[in-house]
């Protein structure tokens, strides 16, 4: 049965024409130039980042170990990176109480700002009119809002660099799998997920200046090399950056 | 753990089965066996849990869910407290959740999360006892790392049924699907009931040790059956069979579960407190929103075997209040005059539940009494004139 | 059939059957456009997308960025006996229903329960509730504020009406923090702008 399985995998797979869409994956607000060296600073929450290994069911498997240095290493490739732009990173100062909780608002309203702009502007087959048109017309036109500015830190930065991340790295079982449901169903699974949304937000008007949705990243934040990889990828075309790819 | 660890555990827990199906012996559920101070994990899986762990309590630490009450928490962590001793609940922190489902989770790193629907179904602090306890069982007995590794194989099998399916985007499939669900699922939780079973002998041997009555331990099964039943009953469905393992259920069938824990409660301490006056009164402020978030989730029969069985210890006005908006939601016309009269009797114990007379008075014009229904409406208003329906309600008085 | 048989012929029907694929559609402003399969119409003064896809029998929901930041939902003549959405599994024992008896007070608790029940809602707050006109006859406006399972906080803001037994209702739905201000305005010309027929 596993033979006969695998060979019909195989020949599906040879025949069936695999069929990638690209899709964008960043965008810059229209007008906003973050330019080179104007020494502005940049507020960090805490980033999400979690590091960890699927199982072929898709579950995911935290790493300690991962999760810490990956945090580690893409807090100072961060650094790095913006210090090279004349930019610095200011890591947001740990809230308590009212400050924790709006915190927390703020970070749920980016999470669905994020969503909304990868599932409605990017995603191919699945935009809103509006914004298929907004795309045509190269408006970029999103909010968090003013409220932004009662962030803790908020009075000490221009800008707020919001970020999540979650990466699961596939084991072998699960590479068969994708392989298999991409050819029966169209039902996407990836082979570890790799997400990573980067949102750049101006601290005084709320506005989304630039944004990185990437549902597909690079880069295996468990070692140094990879964590810059990602964060390189996660900035890419981070306004007034020209960081090689 | 290590393999013999392991093997000793499967031990004990086949024994302590094999007791309860054995009819007649007087053996109790042991005392737990001596602390084993501040936990730290090992190894790769474990120390991973654990961080994803304390990220996830920093959020909920700061989510909206959490009922931010100090007095409520304290006192529920303090029959926690009372029930495994100090030594072991210092390495707990309690959170209460709003989630009216009967539940309480215990997570690796010690956080224990107290669902509100778990407080509401209640009825004494041994009650609560008995499930905290239980609770904390998992925890030393560290129970969501290995329920993790058998997850994990789980998920892998369905992963494959799930590939199956998609091939057939039928009925047909569809129902294969949720069969194939089903057995991995319980196969699954073939392996949890254990670890349910093991955490149900410890926790009440920590009932057993306590100042707590740990025949209550039997007693909250014994009212959650009466609860599902109730629900089905009134949604015409069949009599569930508590005898059978139900095929989804993760947990000991609650049959199995009231007999054995009924079997193993220390008899010498039947006449033990329970605290049920102490906990009443704490949970007193907190009852009317408990039930009103039973009432909005419209299961009918569950609500009133909840009302019912809280009524057995004395009906007060909150508890007249819910079962008439209980019956005001469903609506029938029959269910007018039990509204109506649950109103006026949550009124006879507290004339200022203004609430009450909204409710009253809302029912009355829809039983079709519409004068003395502006009367309750216009003493609604006269107790809360600055309630946020008072343009609506001064509009039906006309 | 045995498992071979029924691995075939699916891998057969998938390799046939795609399912079509539903777009979002645009909702022009100054054009007349009736809802929900219903004589609901509206003329909306800035454009709208309608989402693809139905809740409940007489439902449609529209957005400017994505129901996560703006959710607009349109109740088209809701029977009585019948529930607000669909609902799935075990979800639709527990639905309730409008009733024809309802008065115009009993709405906000309706759609309250309909929430708990199949967005798993933890809380639901109203925060006022007025007569108001609507769609020509004796209604009423309704605001609430409701906490979703994932733990976001959302605003919302209602208009509804009981026209010969059935329930009309528009609801709109948004993030608490900016979203809910800034597009409640555009939500309440959508609302000026319903009418039946």
């Amino acid at each position: 049965m596993r033979a006969v399985f695998l060979s019909i995998l195989l020949s599906c797979f040879l025949l069936w024409p695999n069929v990638a869409l690209s899709q964008e994956r960043s965008a810059t607000r229209q007008g906003f130039d973050l330019q080179a060296q104007s020494g502005q600073t940049i507020l960090v929450f805490r980033p999400a980042v979690q590091v960890g290994s699927q199982s072929m069911g898709g579950m995911f498997e935290p790493d300690a170990d991962w999760t810490l240095k990956a945090r580690d290493h893409i807090a100072a490739a961060l650094k790095e990176q913006q210090s090279k732009l004349g930019n610095t990173i200011l890591e947001a100062p740990e809230a308590y109480g009212e400050d924790a909780e709006l915190l927390y608002e703020y970070q749920m309203l980016f999470g669905a700002v994020a969503e909304a702009v990868r599932e409605y502007q990017f995603f191919v087959g699945n935009r809103l009119p509006t914004k298929k048109r907004d795309n045509k017309d190269d408006i970029f036109d999103w909010s968090l809002g003013p409220g932004v500015a009662d962030l803790p830190g908020a009075a000490d930065a221009d800008y707020a660099l919001f970020i999540y991340n979650r990466d699961e790295y596939g084991s072998t079982g699960r590479k068969i799998l994708q392989v298999g449901l991409a050819l029966f169903g169209g039902i996407g699974v990836q082979s570890g997920v790799h997400v990573g949304y980067a949102g750049l937000v101006d601290l005084k008007t709320g506005n989304l200046l630039w944004i990185n949705v990437d549902g597909q990243m690079g880069g295996d934040v468990r070692e140094a090399d990879g964590a810059q990889k990602r964060v390189r990828q996660l900035l890419e075309e981070f306004p007034g950056s020209e960081l090689e790819k | 753990m290590s393999a013999k660890l392991l093997k000793a555990f499967a031990g004990i827990i086949l024994c302590a089965v094999g007791i309860t199906s054995a009819q007649g012996h007087n053996d109790v559920a042991p005392l737990p066996p001596p602390y084993a101070g501040h936990y730290q994990p090992e190894g790769r899986d474990e120390v991973g849990l654990w961080q994803l762990d304390d990220e996830n309590e920093r959020r909920l630490a700061n989510a909206p869910i959490l009922i931010r009450d100090e007095a409520l928490t304290d006192y529920v962590h303090e029959i926690l407290c009372r029930t495994v001793g100090d030594d072991r609940c210092g390495s707990i922190r309690t959170y209460i959740i709003r989630e009216p489902t009967f539940n309480a989770t215990m997570s690796p790193n010690g956080t224990m999360r107290v669902f509100s629907g778990l407080l509401l179904r209640m009825r004494s602090e041994a009650e609560l006892a008995a499930i905290l306890g239980h609770e904390f069982g998992h925890f030393e007995k560290r129970h969501s790392l290995n329920g993790f590794r058998s997850r994990r194989r789980g998920t892998d099998i369905l992963a494959w049924s799930a590939l199956l399916v998609s091939a057939a985007p039928s009925q047909q499939g569809f129902r294969n699907h949720q069969n194939l669900e089903l057995s991995v699922y319980g196969e699954l939780f073939s392996y949890k009931r254990n670890q349910e079973r093991e955490a149900d002998l410890l926790g009440l041997g920590y009932l057993n040790a306590s100042e707590y009555r740990p025949q209550s331990a039997s007693e909250v099964w014994t009212n959650l059956m009466g609860e599902i039943e109730a629900s089905a009953r009134v949604r015409g469905k069949r009599k569930p069979n508590f005898k059978r393992v139900a095929f989804t259920a993760s947990h000991p069938p609650q049959g199995e579960r009231a007999a054995y824990l009924k079997a193993l409660a220390d008899p010498q301490g039947y006449n033990r407190d329970d605290g049920a006056l102490r906990y009443r009164e704490m949970l007193a402020p907190f009852l009317s929103l408990f039930l009103e978030d039973q009432v909005r989730h419209n299961d009918f029969g569950a609500t009133q075997y909840i009302l019912n069985s809280l009524g057995d210890l004395g009906w007060n006005a909150d508890l007249y209040f819910a079962q008439g908006e209980m019956y005001r939601s469903r609506g029938n016309q029959r269910d007018f005059a039990n509204a109506i009269e649950s109103f006026e009797a949550a009124l006879e114990l507290d004339s200022t539940m203004a609430a009450a007379y909204r409710g009253l008075g809302l029912c009355l014009i829809r039983a079709g009494d519409r004068s003395r229904g502006r009367e309750a409406l216009k003493s609604y208003l006269e107790l809360a004139p600055e309630a946020e329906d008072s343009a609506m309600i001064l509009m039906m008085i006309g | 059939m045995t498992n071979y048989a029924k691995f075939f012929l699916s891998l057969a029907l998938a390799l046939f059957v795609t399912p079509p694929a539903q777009a979002h559609k645009l909702r022009e402003q100054g054009v007349d456009f009736s809802v929900a399969k219903s004589s609901l119409t509206v003329t909306p003064t800035r454009d709208w997308n309608r989402l693809n896809g139905r809740r409940g029998k007489r439902t449609e929901r529209w957005t400017l960025d994505g129901p996560q930041l703006n959710d607009v939902t349109f109740f088209g003549g809701v029977e009585g006996g019948t529930s607000l959405f669909k609902g799935r599994g075990q979800q639709k024992d527990a639905l309730p229903k409008f009733e024809r008896s309802m008065l115009l007070i009993d709405i906000p608790t309706l759609l309250d329960s309909t929430y708990r029940v199949t967005r798993g809602m933890r809380s639901f707050d109203i925060l006022d509730i007025e007569p108001q006109p609507f769609l020509g006859a004796e209604g009423v406006g309704f605001s609430y504020q409701m906490i979703a399972s994932n733990g976001a906080t959302l605003r919302g803001e209602a208009r509804a009406v009981i026209l010969d037994g059935e329930l009309f209702m528009i609801t709109y739905e948004a993030p608490r923090l900016f979203y809910f201000e800034t597009y409640l305005s555009d939500f309440q010309k959508l609302l000026d702008s319903a009418r039946i027929g």
